[in-house]
Formats: C-alpha cells, structure tokens, sequence
C-alpha cells in the first residue's frame, strides 16, 4: 500500500470514527423556540423603532431645510445691494444713491 | 421541489405577525442548520446560539428568498456563510505534533485502521477532537471542502449549489488540500 492511499485511509477510518458527534439535532433543545420567538419579538420591536425614528428624523430634517431656505430668501429680499462693501453701503444710503 | 410545508404561506403569515407560523419555519428549519453548525464547526463551539444566530439572519433576510429552490438550500447556504464566518475568527493552528495529542486522542488515532468495530461515545468525541484539531491547521473554506466530500459524500455539484463556488474552483481547492491533509497525517504518524 502506497503512502497516499495509507494516510488517506487513517483520515476517512478517523472520520468514520467521529461520525456519531456530526449527527445533527433532530428535535429542538428546551426552551429553543420560546427563546428564539422572543429574540424575533425584540428584533421586530427595534426595527419599527428604528424606522419610527429614522421616520421622525427624516421629517425634521425637512422642516430644518424649509426654515433654512424661507430665512435665507427673506433676508436676501429686505437686503437688496447687501454685496455692497459696509463703507460703499453707507455712502448709498447717505448719498440717497439709487442703487438697482 | 415539494416543501413539507406551505413556505410561501408561512411567510406570508409570518409578515403578517403570526408567530406561529414563524414557530413552523423554526421547526422546519432547526434540523438542516443544526447538522451544518456541527459539521462545520470544531465540537466546542456554542452551537445552540449560533443556530439561533442563522435563524435570526433568515427571517431577516426573508424577503430575499424568491421561492426558485427549496428554502432548506437557500438556509444552507446562509448557514455554511456564517460558519465560515466563524472559523475565520478563530486562530489557524501552524502544525499539529503528536505531542499535542490527548492519550484518548493518540490512542483513536492508532486505531484509526480498525473499521470493524463501532466506536463508543468516548472514541467517537476523542476521534472527533482530534479530526478537529486536524482541521483546525487549514483554511475554513478547506476544511468545510473535505468534510463535505470525505464525510458528507457530496458531489461536486452539490457543493457548488451549496457554496456558490465554480466546480472548478472546487477541484482546484480539493487538488491543493489533499496532500496538505497527508502530510499532516504523516506527521502524526512519524513521530509515535
């Protein structure tokens, strides 16, 4: 018998020996299904507070931006000529200068 | 493929919020992840929560299942990922002496010859730690290979389906682990 087929027949009559501790669980643990029930419980609960959240965050996010935008607009409208240098702008409002 | 149970429905009601149905899947199910988390894993390992561990991906992941092939393949797959997962945490041993072997470990190995005789439970968990401790020096991708071919009797074809690996791949990997596995043999075997 050569070394190859010797060391691969020690490995599979190895194998055959540890069969019985591969065999799978047929029948479920105690206490298996209540505990995994439970954890799907929990994880269903976090995954609708996430989205509830995630939700809420999205909304506020969005009121943020419209007050950002009408504040920006609203100044931007009473402060026409506001690229002007503090200086120039005093000069136009001392001078009474037309400024389109 | 015929399923035992109406999955498509248990789905449905699961989605639904009937725990019993989910109670269904969990039965249906526990028995094909049980048998890959002790294949695939060293016998140590905490198999109770990692099967629990599977579950909670699948029902998680639920919604990807699209029905073309028996849930039990699309979970065994699912559950082979997160064993290989698992062993890549754990340490990769360099070399395994003889030295390192229990006396009950030694003595399995020894008679590993011996085919006649059906092993107590004693032999079978000392012959399983020491195939463990075989296994543990090669990479987990390799060592889920040649349980499924030398102690599953897979073919080919099947570890493809299961693994998503080309069967080429898998001969390459089975050309490249096999004389890795001799010579570790031959290790022990030298230094009795």
């Amino acid at each position: 018998m050569n070394m190859k087929s010797k060391e691969d027949g020690k490995w599979r009559g190895l194998l055959l020996r540890s069969a019985p501790t591969f065999t799978g669980e047929a029948d479920l643990p105690y206490g298996f299904i209540t505990g995994t029930l439970a954890r799907l419980r929990a994880e269903k609960r976090q995954q609708e507070e996430l989205d509830r959240i995630g939700w809420r965050a999205l909304l506020a996010s969005l009121a943020a931006l419209a007050i950002a935008v009408t504040v920006t607009l609203s100044v931007n409208f009473k402060d026409r000529g506001g690229d002007l240098e503090p200086g120039v702008r005093s000069l136009v409002q001392m001078e009474n200068i037309q400024v389109s | 493929m015929e399923e035992p149970i109406d999955i498509a429905g248990c789905l449905q009601r699961w989605k639904e919020g009937d725990e019993v149905a989910a109670e269904e899947l969990i039965r249906h199910l526990f028995p094909v992840i049980s048998k890959i988390v002790r294949t695939h894993l060293p016998r140590r390992d905490e198999e109770k929560d990692l099967v629990q561990e599977i579950l909670m991906k699948t029902f998680s992941r639920l919604h990807q299942y699209k029905g073309d092939a028996p849930i039990t393949h699309w979970v065994s797959r699912l559950a082979l990922t997160t064993c290989l997962d698992r062993l890549r945490a754990q340490k990769i041993r360099p070399e395994l002496r003889r030295a390192d072997l229990t006396p009950e470990e030694s003595e399995v190995f020894d008679a590993a010859w011996l085919t006649g005789s059906s092993p107590d439970a004693g032999e079978a968990i000392a012959a399983r730690d020491l195939a463990d401790k075989i296994l543990s020096a090669l990479s987990p991708e390799d060592r889920s290979l040649i349980l499924m071919v030398d102690l599953e009797g897979r073919s080919l074809r099947e570890i493809s389906e299961t693994t998503g690996w080309s069967v080429s791949k898998i001969k390459m990997r089975l050309f490249r682990v096999r004389p890795q596995l001799r010579q570790m043999i031959h290790k022990l075997e030298e230094r009795k």
